[in-house]
């Protein structure tokens, strides 16, 4: 009986010592994503680029002899639940930094409680406003200034159209684009003469586009995501306004199509090189996004690869970091991302610095168009 | 010969089991959060804020029996006055949580007033639309509220400068609201003033036949339901650090519903069993990943089946469980 007790201890202490030498060897990446909800389409995309992510570089050996977990858990897109989500990762889970999807409520909610863990964040979002939360963010958006610059030049550029209307949703990034589309109208030579907000799921914005029609607004600037971007098209088509040209905003290709389907030539778009790969020239970007691409089409096939190489990008940013830190540390993985160098990636360019937490500062936005079912460069 | 058991004045503890049992499992819930990780400290969180929210709305549709589908609209006050108090203006917390509670108390009296002379679908639509009013008002007010990008740095509850630095210590701080929440809806369940609701839930022309003003207390009921939907609206601000328009959307209105209905309407305790059992059941499943909205709404269906009125429902079979121990110790 005593040798059986003791055998039983044993047989314990070797799990223990092998559950414990297994956490050490494995780098745990949490993320906050919205698997349901307003945020689905983006925050799907973002998951399983990780998990992509982390099945490629664990086939060629993990980050510093271990290997890399995503530990994804759904918010629903509601910052209640992210802030449970967030707090069952670190604490239960344990993990060592995050790179979260695109609900941005949900990542400011949690910010507080993960900054005082001295766990960095890599955001699809826009930072936290919290100086304090910004000195552990890092965001791989694009600044809302691009996607406005890249469809202002072109109008001035390509088109006589000098009068814009904005419609905007009231999500925190279309809020900080419809005040910069406002401000930096004047100096891109356009005039603003009307902004209109609907909300993501109004079914009907003609009221909207029937105001800026009046106003003389040329072209929809609109600033928002999703099934609205359908709507609009439709509304535009359904009132006659057949000179109007719609301008959206980055999103997903499947909602492209559907509105491109209905304006045609009419409707036109904000894209990463990724989203039509034709564009980019031979060099470090065309081989960075064919990099990812190879891989995400031989999984997912024709599937949308925009949030995708985000969330790619930001996982080799996270181990571009670790590598250069040589640890897995929050604080030192923290400060290895502030001072890396130029990184090429599959959907821009990433300079992140001690002040410069927003990790795109080339504009890396092409203006797109559907032709044929399928989203072309403009030229 | 006669049963002592029976004659008795003194009251045995068993007589009192029944009372205490969920004060007990209350405090037993708050010792295995205290000895747990920060995740099911935020889960307890959570579920003692809805509890106190759900004993408010309870007073409103369980003891009055009347609908209101806009107790968010409460909670959303509560949320910004104490964000905006504190975080904006450097406020006490706990001043900031007793002006907004104010503020909240005044403004459902106005709105109350005029809107609970309606009955039935009317009540219920108004009540929504009050709730959507304030949801739009906190989305499109930025310069007050700053819409959806919310309102951060909200500082932790406390007074005179001493702040509940960890969440251990604001969940007991919660657990407290949430007990006291409780007790009071019990003395006042219980009270002329807690008959006279229950006689309006009964039929409103029969109570006011025996002199009770249905007007009057039911806006009354509103107005103390809207107090507590106020106070919980502050408390999660103070205890996330952050609020946004989502948090006190339409999602709140239904969870508390959910709340309500499972944990038993219309019982003093069956609101706080709900917000615990709705708070911990996703948590419980949520190993299952993609299938864990459904067994989430099964294991819903299924209590709702088993116990229409409610988990506490069960609560006259555990005191006949007790009072009968108490029968065959005296015998």
């Amino acid at each position: 009986m005593r040798h059986r007790s003791g055998l039983l201890a044993a047989a314990a202490i070797l799990a223990l010592s092998a559950t414990s030498a297994l956490a050490q060897q494995t780098y745990k990446i949490g993320s906050s994503v919205g698997l349901t909800g307003y945020a689905a389409v983006n925050d799907r995309a973002w998951r399983d680029s990780l998990l992509l992510a982390a099945e490629t570089l664990n086939a060629k050996g993990g980050v510093l002899g271990k290997k890399v977990e995503i530990v994804a858990e759904d918010n629903r897109s509601e910052p209640q639940e992210a802030v449970v989500g967030y707090r069952k990762m670190m604490s239960n889970d344990q993990v060592q930094i995050f790179d979260s999807g695109c609900v941005s409520a949900g990542n400011f909610a949690a910010a507080g409680s993960v900054v005082r863990a001295q766990i960095p964040m890599v955001l699809c979002s826009i930072l936290p406003q919290r100086p304090e939360e910004q000195k552990w963010a890092f965001s791989v958006l694009p600044p809302p200034r691009f996607e406005i610059e890249a469809r202002y030049q072109h109008l001035k550029d390509k088109t006589d159209i000098r009068k814009v209307g904005i419609l905007h949703d009231p999500t925190p990034y279309a809020m900080l684009m419809k005040d910069l589309g406002s401000k930096i109208a004047k100096d891109m030579g356009m005039e603003v003469v009307a902004v209109e907000s609907y909300k993501q799921d109004d079914a009907d914005v003609s009221v909207q586009l029937g105001r800026m029609n009046a106003a003389g607004a040329g072209a929809v600037i609109k600033m928002g995501q999703g099934g609205s971007t359908v709507t609009t098209a439709k509304n535009i088509k359904a009132l006659g306004l057949d000179k109007m040209l719609l301008l959206a905003s980055l999103d997903d290709g499947a909602t492209f199509k559907q509105a491109g389907e209905v304006l045609g030539d009419r409707f036109l778009f904000v894209a990463p090189g990724v989203q039509i790969p034709e564009s980019i020239p031979a060099g470090p970007a065309k081989d960075a996004a064919d990099a990812f691409l190879k891989v995400w089409q031989a999984k997912y096939g024709d599937r949308d690869p925009n949030a995708g190489a985000r969330a790619w990008d930001s996982f080799m940013l996270i181990v571009a970091a670790v590598e250069k830190a040589k640890s897995t540390e929050g604080p030192a993985v923290r400060d290895a991302l502030e001072t890396l160098p130029s990184i090429q990636g599959s959907f821009a360019q990433f300079n992140f610095s001690p002040e410069q937490h927003v990790g795109i500062t080339k504009n890396p936005f092409e203006i797109g168009v559907v032709r044929g079912g399928k989203l072309v460069a403009l030229k | 010969m006669t049963s002592p058991a029976i004659t008795s004045t003194r009251a045995s503890w068993r007589d009192h089991a029944g009372s205490w049992l969920p004060v007990l499992a209350t405090l037993a819930l708050l010792g295995v959060g205290l000895s747990s990780s920060g995740y099911i400290v935020t889960v307890l969180g959570f579920a003692a804020i809805y509890g106190v929210f759900s004993t408010g709305l309870n007073f409103f549709m369980g003891y009055t029996g009347q609908a209101s589908f806009g107790q968010n609209a409460f909670a959303a006050l509560g949320g910004y006055g104490s964000a905006i108090l504190t975080a904006g203006h450097g406020m006490e917390p706990v001043l900031a949580l007793l002006i907004a509670t104010t503020v909240s108390v005044a403004i459902a009296f106005a709105v109350g007033y005029p809107t609970l002379r309606l009955r039935g679908h009317y009540l219920a639509m108004a009540t929504f639309a009050l709730g959507l009013i304030t949801y739009e008002i906190t989305i499109e007010w930025t310069s007050l509220t700053q819409g959806y990008m919310g309102y951060s740095g909200i500082p932790p509850i406390g007074l005179f400068g001493y702040e509940l630095v960890t969440e251990k210590q604001m969940l007991v701080v919660l657990v407290a609201f949430a007990l006291l929440g409780v007790w009071i809806s019990n003395r006042l369940r219980r009270s002329r003033f807690g008959r006279a609701l229950a006689a309006i839930a009964g039929s409103e022309p029969a109570a006011a036949a025996l002199g009770v003003n249905v007007a009057g207390y039911k806006l009354v009921a509103f107005v103390i339901a809207a107090a507590y939907g106020s106070v919980a609206g502050s408390l999660f601000a103070h205890f996330v650090g952050f609020i946004s328009p989502e948090v006190f959307g339409t999602s709140m209105v239904v969870l508390s519903f959910t709340m309500l209905y499972l944990g038993g309407i219309g019982t003093t305790w069956g609101p706080l069993v709900g917000a615990v059992i709705v708070s911990l059941l996703p948590e419980a499943l949520r190993g299952l990943k993609e299938l864990q909205d459904v067994a989430y709404c099964v294991i819903l269906v299924a209590i709702l089946i088993f116990a229409p009125r409610g988990l506490a429902g069960f609560a006259p079979a555990i005191k006949q469980f007790f009072n009968r121990g108490a029968a065959a110790k005296a015998e």
